[in-house]
């Protein structure tokens, strides 16, 4: 009985994240290897077999792309922020910041990111401050409010995870509630909750795409404006998903083999 | 500071767990510079009493105090009078975040503000103590059960505490690796240290101990040297708890 190994961190499982390749998957014919492979052979192939059309949506989509990727990238680190004390408000001791935080999850999960964007776009303009707000703005808030709920789970979790004589033993030592969790609980927690955040990350890539009914030029935006012009619509969102495809699959082997680096400091 | 004041003081103090009453009208004094063993079987209070003394767990009655300080008071600072109590584990709780040294070094850098350079000598000289000093650069995870509670007895040292408190410190320990811990304890008592040991390593009790305590059922049933307890024990809870021991 060695209460020192039972510190294994904990694979935390929130859902509708993509699918993160196990490593028992890992032979040369696995699946993520043969759609991965698959995809970016077809976007080939259609691009020199029929480059009128397909190699010319393929040079409309960049553009979207990087939009995709910035309200992506805003989003998950806003969100990051709002889990955070989301997370430590869950786990808090005071009743009225614990509910304050447990109702926000509850009303977020509660309600359809589609729902909260046309809400949160459409509340926010009513505000006389926000008159204006640019769009990419309004779905990068949108985005970090909705998926803040998400991630605070993720750092619950986390947290959680940590065995309780870590703190036990750095409140011994002198610390205080708030130097235990820097120092001592966090430090440790982020190895559990890093995997689910990559996670996430990709999630919300996906999810992102729903930013498109707001006017902001993401990738799907720019298939739906080529597809609008052309009227070539299977095309062009044959193309656009196979985009989405390589993105999220290269994406989800990245953090696949984040997971495998974190357990730098396990005697296995 | 009058110096005859017990460094330890415990009177009447009472804690339930829900229903169940962990400590029952408990009280005692601990000198500075003595060493108490406290024995007794599983869920008899001990734990929770040594608990007790840095705040770990809190009483429901009663009072305690560090150094002339209630532990239990708002007007005292928690924080600084744990910095006086160092705390052993029955499950070492070593950071794995941090190497040996990391963990002997961050409570002293971050609580006291010593610098890396003196909080590294001392913690060195303080793994040469315990026995262990070229491992200062390795992750807990790498060392046995005996090295890493060895590194956590350095890690409360390293807060230069005036009071040490054990629960249960070789019970998680294979039986090779007792000896080990034991004899860094027994070293540490030699140089005057007060001690406050949950065991039931009888042999330690009778080479260091100034008084041993044996507790059950939340209430100390009868206190006395080691040689009282191993030649002429009194109450008949003592004397079945020693015979299923010894």
């Amino acid at each position: 009985m060695n209460p020192q190994f039972s510190n294994k961190p904990v694979k935390i499982d929130i859902g509708d994240g993509a699918a993160i390749p196990l490593k028992k998957d890992s032979g040369l014919f696995n699946a993520w290897w043969l759609t991965f492979f698959g995809a970016i052979g077809i976007i080939i192939y259609l691009c020199v077999t029929k480059p009128d059309p397909y190699w010319r949506i393929l040079q409309f989509l960049p553009d979207g792309i990087l939009v995709t990727f910035q309200v992506t990238i805003l989003s998950i680190l806003l969100s990051l922020v709002i889990g955070l004390f989301t997370g430590l408000g869950r786990l808090s001791r005071n009743k009225v910041i614990n509910l304050i935080a447990s109702t926000y999850v509850e009303v977020i999960r509660g309600i359809p990111l589609l729902v909260q964007l046309f809400y949160i776009y459409y509340a926010l303009g009513r505000l006389e401050l926000f008159k204006g707000l640019p769009p990419m703005t309004a779905a990068v808030v949108a985005m970090s409010i909705c998926y803040g709920a998400y991630m605070g789970e993720v750092f619950r979790a986390g947290i959680d995870s940590i065995d309780k004589g870590q703190a036990e033993a750095a409140r011994s030592l002198g610390f205080t509630r708030a130097q235990t969790m820097i120092y001592v609980i966090l430090p440790q927690a982020w190895r559990t909750i890093l995997p689910p955040v990559g996670n996430e990350f990709i999630a919300l890539l996906k999810d992102s795409s729903l930013v498109s009914i707001l006017a902001v030029s993401d990738l799907l935006r720019r298939g739906r404006e080529f597809a609008s012009e052309s009227f070539l619509y299977f095309e062009t969102y044959t193309m656009v998903a196979l985009v989405y495809l390589v993105i999220t699959l290269f994406l989800s082997k990245g953090v696949s083999k984040m997971e495998q680096r974190l357990n730098y400091y396990e005697r296995d | 500071m009058n110096a005859t004041r017990p460094i330890i003081e415990i009177k009447n103090v009472y804690k339930f767990f829900g229903q169940l009453q962990a400590l029952h009208d408990v009280s005692l004094s601990i000198n500075s510079g003595e060493k108490v063993v406290i024995i007794g079987p599983s869920g008899s209070g001990k734990s929770t009493l040594l608990r007790s003394i840095n705040r770990l767990e809190t009483i429901d009655s009663g009072s305690i105090l560090v150094d002339g300080k209630d532990v239990n008071s708002k007007v005292n600072d928690i924080n600084l009078i744990r910095q006086e109590l160092g705390m052993v584990f029955q499950s070492f709780n070593l950071f794995p975040h941090k190497t040996v040294i990391g963990n002997l070094t961050m409570a002293p850098m971050k609580l006291k503000k010593v610098s890396e350079l003196e909080a590294r000598t001392r913690a060195l000289s303080l793994l040469d103590k315990v026995g262990i000093r070229e491992k200062a650069e390795v992750y807990p995870a790498m060392l046995s059960g005996g090295q890493q509670q060895r590194v956590a007895i350095a890690r409360a040292l390293a807060m230069n505490p005036k009071i040490m408190l054990f629960d249960e410190p070789t019970s998680a320990l294979d039986p090779e690796m007792i000896g080990e811990v034991l004899d860094v304890m027994v070293t540490l008592a030699r140089e005057g240290m007060t001690m406050v040991v949950v065991t039931h390593e009888m042999g330690f009790a009778r080479e260091v101990a100034d008084r041993v305590i044996f507790m059950d059922h939340g209430q100390i049933v009868e206190t006395g040297t080691p040689e009282h307890f191993f030649t002429s024990p009194e109450h008949p809870r003592t004397q079945k708890f020693l015979s299923q021991i010894l």
